[in-house]
């Protein structure tokens, strides 16, 4: 059996797609393909995949994770990747095809970018300095026991920060994971309620899963 | 800004976006600059109800098989995206291209429902088109026709169409899209078009007829204009087992009603209850072969990706080839781990070796829609069910395991007395009686009984179309009777809100005057009629007083054997005098057998010109 870890990009269109209809539309997908894959063997048989973290409606990505197993050991990766590519729904493909490495705990953060569109480009990136140089950035989470505040502040890492003539564009990496996942709409909610010139975030992108070292995920 | 941007731009603020963006697997895009003529499928309802609709999935299909022409789907948009719509100026749109619908050649409504009349005028309107066809020009573009069992009787909805297609569409569509097609090149005016179109057999131009009324409200007569045919007869599909069927579904992200591939196995009916539009708009009987429904069943689930898959008809247990077919069809499903739902399937005649096959299969309660509570309005309806029948089948789920049973029943039906509907709890309690009296019953569980109630609405094209509706007063006693009948909590009764019956039957029965009122309740915020939450009777009835319309007329009276009936122009193959026969049958409570056991002369295979079964 071959264990196979699949990365897989969801775009234009799909973004749109809920993670819970991913799930279906996934499963449709290796349905069409046609492709060997591993089924569960308990009272109610059904196949078995699981996407690493779930990506948040509206969000693009090209990094996307998906586990799966496939019956037959002599099958090529490129196979299984052009199979699947064959039969994908607009906006989603397989990028690359490889065998599972590391565990998913393995995977402690990622990679975000995202635009602030705002007519006053310029005082945006002060209030974005003044939030990002305080002493912490709270936030409200909604849990499983209601809602928390939280201070993002420590696990987050701030990669670029630009200013253009109508937005200021970030680049950020926070926790996500088997442990603690924060959204990047978050940092933009907090900042906000900071009082910040007027702005809307858009063009929400997950660019690296990633492992405590900085490494990709693999 | 472009549409998509536009759209895009607040997709992210309502429920379910991926029912607003188009993308799906199996839709159908095309070379915008290389087509001739533009399709605007629309259901007037939401994504999730109008995606789970078979008639669109083929017509769909087969208007895209032509490379020259677009056909592209349109759904009613939820509240909260139609109030961005409205306040961005996005106008309604088709899932394809994102293009405006309001600029393609044909806007086509298909009517399932009478609920669902309000929902097309708003879409018009969102479209940014007139709703009224008279104002919207003579120019060719765009004609806006209407399709589906509702236009059995569309003059309700008359003035807001230019044509409404009758009967199966899968031939008629690509003549009138033909004929549009070549009249466009000669520069034809809409007027011009409509006069050659209503000679193409199932066509029904409404402004070519107008209607003249008695001072009682009755139809005098009928004025034909232009040279338009006096009768329009519908379209029936003669080879039914080569019929065009889609290989290919479009497969959608967000949950729908019915998400699972549907394989059509038969048309029509034998059955002949009294109530059932469908089982006499439909005729004549027309079946599949086994080796056709696998061979779509295997191409849909290849295609699609699906791992359920339902067989559509109006009663499956009537195909002359059900053993051997679902035998070869659970072979497959089996092998490739796919679930095979079959809905209202009678039991009764089936091997044993089948039998246990479907066991395996099937998951779904047990439900039987028994419609009267005895025996003889069973007898007046027709429905051939007998409380042999149910006493037996339940028998024999119960030794299976099953401990929960539903019933569904109509109230208010002809002849129907009181004794009637205490029937219904008796009959329950019979089933609990037997429940008990099982030895090998489920254990550790007891039995529950779901009785659910209808009210009856008199439907055209059936024997009860002269029936009146019961009133408001004689269904709230009725259903005040059946709860005092009912006294053990192991049996369980709902009902319809009797007011949304009320205003099907109106919507069914009307003629041509009703335009206006249903313009009057749209007005007033009406849609969605059919959805519990939306549904607000008071302001249909405040747009019946407005238009001087009395409802009773229409829902409360019966319609006299000799009346002109305002849909009498158009022909469903099966004979008025038939209905009639019939009707008179139903109050002898006389039964009329099924149509594989003697042919009750319902005039079908006269006017089609070969026998219904050869």
């Amino acid at each position: 059996m071959l264990r196979v870890r699949a990365t897989f990009k969801k775009t234009g269109r799909a973004k749109y797609i809920s993670h819970l209809d991913l799930n279906r539309c996934m499963l449709r997908t290796f349905r069409r393909s046609g492709l060997p894959i591993w089924y569960t063997e308990g009272f109610n048989p059904h196949p078995y995949y699981a996407f690493a973290l779930a990506l948040s409606l509206g969000f693009e990505s090209e990094c996307e994770i998906l586990d799966f197993n496939i019956t037959d050991d002599n099958m090529p990766l490129e196979e299984i990747r052009d199979r699947l590519n064959a039969v994908m729904p607009e906006g989603m493909g397989i990028v690359s095809v490889a065998l599972q490495e590391q565990k998913i705990t393995a995977i402690t953060k990622a990679e975000y970018s995202f635009s602030l569109v705002t007519d006053n480009a310029v005082k945006l990136m002060d209030d974005v300095n003044k939030l990002i140089s305080g002493t912490e950035i709270l936030i409200e989470k909604k849990t499983k026991k209601g809602i928390k505040t939280v201070d993002i502040k420590p696990d987050m890492e701030i990669i670029t920060c630009e200013k253009t003539e109508d937005s200021v564009d970030i680049v950020m990496r926070l926790p996500a994971g088997t442990q603690t996942n924060y959204n990047p709409m978050l940092f933009a909610e907090a900042l906000k309620n900071s009082g910040a010139e007027p702005f809307e975030a858009e063009k929400f992108v997950r660019r690296a899963i990633l492992c405590d070292d900085d490494t990709i995920f693999k | 800004m472009e549409l998509k941007d536009k759209i895009e731009k607040h997709l992210l603020e309502v429920q379910k976006p991926s029912r607003y963006i188009g993308g799906e697997v199996g839709s159908v895009i095309k070379d915008k600059s290389k087509i001739d003529v533009r399709f605007a499928f629309c259901f007037p309802d939401t994504y999730d109800i109008g995606m789970s609709h078979l008639g669109m999935k083929i017509l769909y299909s087969l208007t895209n098989e032509r490379e020259n022409y677009w056909c592209e789907r349109c759904f009613a948009p939820s509240e909260d995206f139609e109030a961005i719509m409205r306040e961005n100026d996005i106008p309604l749109y088709a899932l394809e291209s994102l293009d405006p619908i309001r600029d393609f050649d044909f806007i086509g409504f298909t009517l399932q429902y009478e609920l669902s009349y309000a929902n097309i005028l708003n879409m018009l309107d969102l479209a940014g088109l007139p709703v009224f066809a008279a104002d919207r020009g003579d120019e060719l573009t765009n004609i806006v026709i209407a399709g589906g069992p509702c236009v059995c009787n569309p003059e309700p909805l008359a003035d807001f169409f230019d044509i409404f297609v009758l009967g199966e569409g899968e031939e008629v569509n690509l003549e009138l899209i033909d004929l549009y097609w070549e009249m466009k090149q000669q520069g034809a005016t809409k007027t011009e078009f409509l006069r050659k179109a209503c000679h193409i057999e199932g066509v029904y131009v409404p402004r070519f007829y107008s209607f003249v009324y008695k001072d009682d409200g009755t139809i005098d007569h009928l004025v034909v204009i232009d040279g338009a045919p006096e009768v329009i007869r519908k379209r029936i599909i003669k080879d039914f087992d080569s019929v065009y069927y889609p290989e290919n579904f479009v497969v959608p992200f967000t949950e729908i009603v019915h998400d699972r591939v549907s394989v059509e196995v038969l048309r029509g009916c034998i059955r002949g209850c009294r109530f059932c539009q469908a089982g006499f708009i439909y005729r004549p009987f027309r079946e599949k072969h086994t080796d056709t429904i696998c061979r779509e069943t295997k191409a849909l689930c290849e295609n699609t990706g699906y791992d359920e898959v339902s067989l559509a008809s109006l009663s499956t247990s009537d195909h002359s080839e059900i053993d051997p077919m679902l035998t070869k069809l659970i072979d497959y499903t089996a092998a490739e781990r796919i679930n095979l739902s079959l809905p209202s399937l009678r039991v009764d005649n089936f091997s044993e070796s089948l039998l246990e096959k479907i066991k395996k299969v099937r998951k779904s309660g047990l439900t039987f829609a028994a419609e009267g509570g005895t025996q003889r309005l069973r007898d007046v309806i027709n429905k051939n069910v007998s409380e042999e029948e149910i006493m037996n089948t339940c028998s024999i789920a119960f030794r299976g395991g099953y401990s929960a049973v539903k019933l569904y029943f109509m109230m208010g039906l002809p002849t129907e007395t009181d004794e009637d509907i205490v029937g219904i709890a008796d009959l329950a309690n019979r089933i609990i009686d037997l429940f008990y009296s099982i030895e090998d019953r489920p254990k550790g569980r007891g039995v529950q009984i779901s009785i659910s109630c209808a009210t009856f609405v008199p439907k055209p094209f059936t024997p009860f179309q002269f029936e009146p509706q019961d009133t408001r007063e004689m269904i709230e006693h009725k259903q005040k009777l059946l709860l005092d009948s009912v006294k053990t909590k192991k049996i369980k009764v709902s009902y319809h809100d009797p007011n949304v019956s009320q205003l099907e039957v109106i919507l069914a029965k009307g003629d041509r005057r009703l335009c206006k009122a249903i313009y009057t309740a749209w007005k007033k915020g009406c849609k969605f009629d059919s959805w519990e939450e939306y549904f607000n009777f008071g302001k249909w009835i405040e747009a019946f007083k407005e238009c001087g319309i009395d409802t009773s007329f229409y829902a409360n009276r019966r319609f006299e054997y000799d009346e002109i009936l305002p849909w009498d122009h158009l022909d469903y193959l099966v004979s008025k005098e038939f209905f009639i026969r019939e009707n008179k049958t139903a109050h002898t409570a006389v039964t009329t057998p099924n149509c594989r056991l003697r042919c009750s002369g319902c005039g079908v295979n006269k006017k089609v010109g070969r026998d219904c079964f050869c």
